[in-house]
């Protein structure tokens, strides 16, 4: 195993570590897109899906947003240590990619067997996408926002929109979630297509990866000075 | 010679260090000693506030330095930069080898031990899990603070947590330390320690900058550094 995997490997750990400690922000991440769920539920329709989902899309990006910024001071001294930006990004991503997963399997477990989608396993499918869109969403809005107020506000808005926005409007499509939330509608009704709104998904998620890693190195990144030549 | 900082020799002379920023790479014995940071030129802003004005610091193998100056004169930018957190404006630095940093403020994981902060440091450094504790644990000990607490740092008390950045800016024996203010919340015995230490990594041949406001230590030192209050006072100042 090289050094980089090693140390990737170790940041991913310690991101768990830090992450399952915070038992009352895993409690509120589980809760919050369960009340979006359930408020939407109650009147029944297929919009309880997307409002379950996106849901999960704040809360798995808030989780994001805070490891990123939370850590901010200690990523400038994890890279003085040796670690690499992509190092430290990987490590997160290795950590709340499968965390995401669980709780995003879970959900979507749960809404089939409560609201009977036409097509159970695309729209666990399209929950899962949420989750892996919402990693690298919270990512990239931590690594280029300066403070939390910042990210928070950016998260509110953009969920918000995407809730509050048709899905026909030209803002919806812009948005990150679009593709996931289409996913989720076909799964709810089985009516429309599955690839344009997977591959813009996973396109997405890439240039989010992207616009964190640039943003990243430009934030946390550590000037390494010349050596001094031998007397 | 320094520009933007006074620097004076310190009275003992029988070590044979003291010589002025700028001065030859010589002790006072007249072998030559290798410098493991230069900084030379060094300018920062912050805004329209000039915060350092072409400031040049030089430190050689086994001298430690105290960075001394009132609230705002830079210090902490000075150092940060030194330690490539900070990109300066203008001016370079040089290092002669790897830097061990620790900051005022304590920037830890808030819900890690210190254990897990001594493997992932380690790590960094191309440690394993094994060497990373038992190195950490024997720096940790030096200092009074056994590694048998399994505290998350958030439960661990300011002067602890600082030990445990101490130790992390020490566990991959650097060549350079820089020290911001490190015995924050040190007990009266530990932070007598602290300076017995200063001397420990002298002899080791590590090249220590320390900033501090304890002027009543600064015989421990081999020079003290003075940042002005503001650069516009630079000229003429001395302490």
């Amino acid at each position: 195993m090289t050094a980089a995997i090693r140390r990737v490997l170790t940041m991913g750990e310690m991101h768990g570590r830090d992450l399952l400690r915070h038992h009352v922000a895993i409690g509120l991440l589980i809760i919050l897109p369960l009340s979006f769920y359930a408020s939407s539920a109650s009147e029944g329709g297929d919009d309880a899906f997307v409002a379950g989902g996106v849901g999960m899309a704040f809360s798995i990006s808030g989780a994001t947003l805070f490891s990123v910024l939370s850590s901010r001071e200690v990523d400038q001294r994890l890279l003085l240590s040796g670690y690499r930006p992509f190092e430290l990004l990987l490590g997160r991503l290795l950590f709340l990619g499968p965390f995401g997963f669980v709780i995003a399997s879970g959900f979507a477990v749960l809404m089939s067997v409560v609201s009977h989608p036409e097509r159970p396993w695309l729209l666990g499918f399209a929950v899962v996408m949420v989750a892996f869109q919402a990693v690298p969403f919270g990512l990239a809005v931590g690594a280029a926002v300066p403070r939390e107020l910042e990210g928070t506000l950016v998260l509110i808005g953009v969920v918000g929109m995407q809730l509050a926005a048709s899905p026909d409007a030209l803002a919806s499509k812009l948005l990150p979630f679009y593709g996931a939330r289409q996913l989720i509608d076909v799964g709810a009704s089985s009516q429309g297509e599955i690839v344009g709104p997977l591959l813009l998904s996973l396109g997405y998620g890439f240039v989010l990866l992207v616009v964190a890693r640039l943003f990243l190195a430009r934030h946390i990144s550590i000037q390494r000075h010349g050596d001094i030549a031998p007397p | 010679m320094a520009r933007g900082c006074m620097i004076e020799p310190e009275p003992d002379g029988g070590r044979g260090r003291g010589a002025s920023v700028g001065g030859g790479p010589e002790s006072g014995a007249g072998e030559t000693v290798a410098h493991q940071l230069v900084a030379r030129g060094v300018s920062r802003r912050y805004g329209w506030t000039v915060v350092l004005d072409r400031v040049d610091l030089e430190v050689r193998a086994g001298e430690v330095v105290a960075l001394t100056g009132e609230n705002g004169a830079g210090k902490t930018t000075l150092l940060r930069i030194c330690a490539g957190l900070l990109r300066a404006h203008e001016g370079t630095v040089g290092v002669g080898g790897r830097i061990g940093y620790c900051p005022q403020a304590t920037g830890l994981f808030e819900l890690l031990t210190a254990e897990d902060h001594l493997v992932m440091f380690g790590r960094g450094a191309g440690m394993g899990r094994e060497e990373a504790l038992r190195r950490g644990r024997t720096i940790l000990a030096e200092f009074d603070y056994p590694l048998s607490e399994k505290l998350v740092t958030r439960d661990l008390s300011g002067g602890t947590r600082q030990k445990l950045n101490l130790a992390l800016a020490l566990l991959a024996d650097p060549s350079v330390l820089l020290l911001d203010e490190p015995y924050q919340g040190f007990d009266h015995g530990t932070y007598v320690n602290f300076w017995d230490h200063c001397e420990t990594w002298r002899r080791a041949g590590k090249a220590v900058v320390v900033v501090t406001h304890m002027l009543a230590e600064l015989d421990r030192v081999d020079r003290v550094v003075e940042l002005p209050a503001h650069p516009s006072r630079v000229v003429g100042r001395s302490r």
